[in-house]
């Protein structure tokens, strides 16, 4: 644990820190740990956040649980990638499996506003076709929803965060234009461009969840590249910037610092409270419903933390699928040097975008993918050039002078369901006593296939763009579906197209973990849709009294 | 009249291309050029507006020069433009060199060259321009003028996805007004009420131009670190000096519509 994590927390005695004001206050409404309030949800990131500010809004008392701080980033976020590391989620975790997955930064987030605090803001509608991937193409599993109605909850993310982004998009059914125009290509995302040209694939700018003009109180992008480190500005437009907010301002409480160990499960298959830690100690919190959104490491982990007599595998774990399909996302890269300067880690990382491959079916391998530009942060770039490349003394040096004049791709791929990857329980414990998960994983046969494809396809566009010294970074992944996956039957599924779980109907998820395929897009814009849509079904049931 | 407002523009030009060429590094050396020649443009509009101390072939040879450079700008621009990835898109529109901004320096060459010829004659109603009474031709000149600004401020302010309400104000105010000068310029002769309409909006566009100046600093207030940051937010916030350029072609569309007055008497 760090320093900082052992602090105090902040959010409490009525109030919780103002993200837009150094040492600001914003009023925080209270519940008492005997109230039972209507909703306890634990998470506060993509899922959780989104849920707690809609359902306040709606009038629910609501309370939020993060085992993470609650982080003012004008004065808590330097321009330091090792300081920023206090935003990851660095517990203890055991990987295993052909893939073991790299666990910690690049792909989960402990803090108020969960992983978006520290993601790289590419904000991708899913093809409608991936809605029913099983049917229609032919490979792992569709969803229980339709894709307009999901096409609808887009939207109004979209305009809830004003993704800034371009006036048409190139690919799929028309869409409305982004509510803020887009941000400037830096010059290896303009390298991208001439390469997809090359290649003769269409290219867009990235649609971005950070603004390029002012809007409320936060001020435009500066284009100063920090994004995944924690945006200092504000201009991203994060959970903990959107929607926190919202649901403070709409009556919720978050509790910061507060680690959610066990749902506790009564009598007739309800589930009454949450187990949680905070201030050192082991406290209580009643609630007529819970919402797990920890996202699809801490999900499963506490579902199946939480067994009891009653629920001897977990709760919500009678199809026994609790933890299984875990996926990830193929996030290989391919880089190039030019003669120019590229200087590209100005703007935000990724500014430019071509889903060609999610939208043509003439492939030899299942799923799609999203190609980007990217501009690495230096130590990012010392990893690579370390990892991937194996460089060491004064090869290392050497390729560190051309720094500024590297341009990079990667690949966002749709990872597959395998049942054979999961999330299960070790029996080491962590700080707070509670058993590890143990996470499980190998690429599929077709994985495989569509990552080597993918780069291919980025080396074709960098030697397009004139670019030499060419080199793959055969290894990487980000993003993590699945595990707690979503159907239309109990026996195949772990909740319903609401969230709902099948097995306890006051027990709810909402977050990535419920995703029954990746689609070849980023999952956060997904994951909030998802989110509104939870939050509208809800209120429509307790208009009906059946929550 | 008209000479002030060569030098407003020339100003305005100055001010803005100092801080859009900076901010670009002087990437190219052509870049100091506009920095030169609006500094020579205003220097000869307010010669002109003032003393004339200066001869006026010499004076005249700064506004061509002025003429000139503003097109041959606009090609530098038209091309930054084209050898972008997609050429003309909005992307580069809205980011790569604006195509418009140079003809603000024809504007102000132009403007300045049709007010020495003015002073020159006893007779400005009976002066043509191509073929045209001056203050019609003017009054024409102008009225494009101000659309061709209102087109920018459009495009800049579609780029800040009109954020701010007041965003819409640059391009309602001045087409009305660009549409009244228009008509005063096509319409027949006989129309001798002063205009009081056509006026009106031209100076609602004038003030609306130094007043932009005001918005323009709110908005530098509202970027990361606000005006404590000036130095680079100035820079890269909505440009001070832009809006004025909405002034000076209303005060040359005021003296047109003086001179069209005179046509008419
Ligand atoms: C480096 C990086 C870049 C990314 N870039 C993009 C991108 O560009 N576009 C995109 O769409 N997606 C991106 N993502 C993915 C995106 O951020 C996640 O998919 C999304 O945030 C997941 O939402 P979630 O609600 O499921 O979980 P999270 O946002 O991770 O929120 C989960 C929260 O739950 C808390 N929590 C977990 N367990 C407990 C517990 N037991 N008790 C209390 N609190 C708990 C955690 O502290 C965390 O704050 C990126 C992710 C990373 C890490
Ligand atoms: S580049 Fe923009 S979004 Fe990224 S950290 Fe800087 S201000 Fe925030």
């Amino acid at each position: 644990m760090s320093d900082f994590e052992a602090s105090t927390p902040l959010a409490r005695d009525g109030r919780a820190p103002n993200v837009f004001r150094e040492g600001g206050w914003t009023p925080m409404r209270q519940y008492s740990e005997t109230e039972e309030v209507d909703f306890a949800i634990v998470g506060t990131g993509a899922g959780g956040g989104t849920l707690a500010a809609r359902l306040a809004e709606k009038g629910f008392s609501v309370v939020a649980f993060d085992a993470g701080p609650f982080f003012r980033p004008l004065e808590d976020f330097a321009s330091d990638e090792e300081s920023q590391s206090k935003l990851y989620w660095l517990d203890e975790r055991i990987v295993d499996g052909a893939d073991p997955l790299v666990m910690g930064g690049n792909n989960s987030g402990k803090c108020v506003g969960g992983s978006t605090v520290h993601f790289a803001m590419v904000s991708l509608r899913f093809r409608p076709e991936h809605f029913k991937a099983r049917t229609l193409l032919g490979y792992g599993a569709d969803w229980p929803v339709d894709w307009r109605e999901m096409w609808g909850y887009y939207d109004q993310v979209e305009r809830a965060l004003s993704i800034s982004g371009p006036l048409s998009y190139p690919w799929g059914p028309a869409r409305p234009a982004y509510p803020y125009r887009p941000h400037p290509m830096n010059a290896c995302a303009q390298a991208m461009a001439v390469g997809c040209e090359h290649m003769g694939m269409k290219w867009a700018p990235m649609p971005l969840a950070t603004v390029s003009a002012p809007r409320g109180e936060s001020p435009p992008c500066v284009q100063r590249g920090f994004c995944r480190f924690g945006c200092s500005t504000n201009a991203k437009q994060s959970a903990l910037v959107v929607w926190i907010p919202r649901a403070l301002k709409a009556g919720a409480e978050v509790r910061d610092l507060a680690m959610v160990g066990r749902v506790e499960l009564g009598s007739g298959g309800q589930v009454t409270g949450l187990h949680y830690h905070r201030e050192g100690a082991w406290r209580f919190q009643k609630a007529k419903n819970v919402v797990v959104a920890g996202y699809a490491i801490e999900t499963p982990r506490l579902l199946l933390n939480s067994a009891c007599p009653d629920a001897p595998d977990g709760l919500a774990n009678s199809s026994g699928l609790v933890g299984k399909y875990l996926m990830t996302q193929p996030n290989q890269g391919v880089f190039g040097r030019t003669k120019e300067e590229s200087r590209w880690y100005k703007g935000p990382p990724i500014l430019c975008v071509s889903e060609h491959w999610n939208y043509c079916d003439d492939k030899n391998f299942p799923g799609g993918y999203t190609l980007m530009s990217q501009g690495p942060m230096p130590q990012e770039w010392v990893n690579i050039q370390v990892g991937a490349r194996k460089l060491w003394g004064s090869d290392l040096r050497h390729a560190m002078l051309d720094y500024n004049h590297m341009v990079g791709m990667k690949v966002v791929g749709e990872g597959l369901p395998s049942v054979h990857n999961s999330v299960t329980l070790a029996d080491e414990v962590d700080q707070y006593g509670l058993r590890i998960p143990r996470i499980t994983y190998s690429w599929t046969e077709g994985d495989k296939a569509l990552i080597a494809h993918s780069m291919d396809q980025m080396q074709g566009c960098l030697e397009g763009a004139n670019a030499t010294d060419i080199f793959r970074q055969e290894q990487d992944t980000n993003h993590l579906n699945g595990t707690a996956r979503m159907g239309d039957d109990p026996r195949t599924s772990v909740v319903n197209p609401d969230g709902r779980t099948w097995d306890h109907p006051n027990l709810w998820v909402c977050d990535g973990s419920t995703f029954p395929t990746t689609g070849g897009v980023n999952p956060s814009l997904t994951i909030q849709a998802m989110a509104l849509r939870t939050a509208d079904r809800i209120e429509a049931l307790a208009a009906r009294g059946e929550l | 009249m008209l000479h002030g407002a060569s030098a407003m523009l020339g100003a305005s030009v100055l001010a803005d291309s100092a801080v859009e060429h900076y901010r670009g590094s002087f990437d190219n050396p052509g870049m100091y050029t506009p920095l030169v020649v609006s500094a020579v443009t205003m220097a000869a509009g307010i010669d002109g507006a003032s003393g004339q101390w200066l001869p006026r072939r010499m004076r005249d040879g700064m506004y061509a020069l002025s003429g000139a450079v503003g097109a041959i700008g606009v090609g530098f621009h038209t091309y930054n433009v084209l050898r972008r990835p997609g050429g003309l898109n909005w992307l580069n529109a809205f980011y790569a060199a604006p195509i418009g901004a140079p003809a603000a320096l024809s504007l102000a060459g132009a403007i300045g060259l049709a007010a020495d010829e003015i002073a020159e004659t006893s007779h400005p109603d009976r002066l043509k321009l191509f073929g045209i009474p001056v203050g019609r031709a003017l009054s024409a000149f102008t009225a494009l003028g101000l659309m061709g600004t209102v087109s920018e401020a459009g495009l800049m302010h579609f780029r800040g996805s009109f954020q701010n309400p007041f965003m819409w104000l640059p391009v309602s105010l001045p087409p009305i007004a660009a549409a009244l000068t228009a008509k005063a310029a096509i319409e027949p002769a006989g129309e001798r009420d002063g205009r009081p309409m056509t006026r009106s909006w031209l100076w609602l566009t004038s003030a609306m131009g130094i007043a932009g100046v005001g918005f323009h600093a709110f908005g530098v207030s509202r970027a990361m670190g606000g005006w404590r940051n000036w130095s680079q937010n100035v820079v890269d916030g909505p440009p001070l000096p832009a809006p004025p350029s909405f002034s000076a072609l209303a005060i040359a569309a005021l003296a047109a519509l003086r001179l069209r007055d005179l046509e008419d008497a």
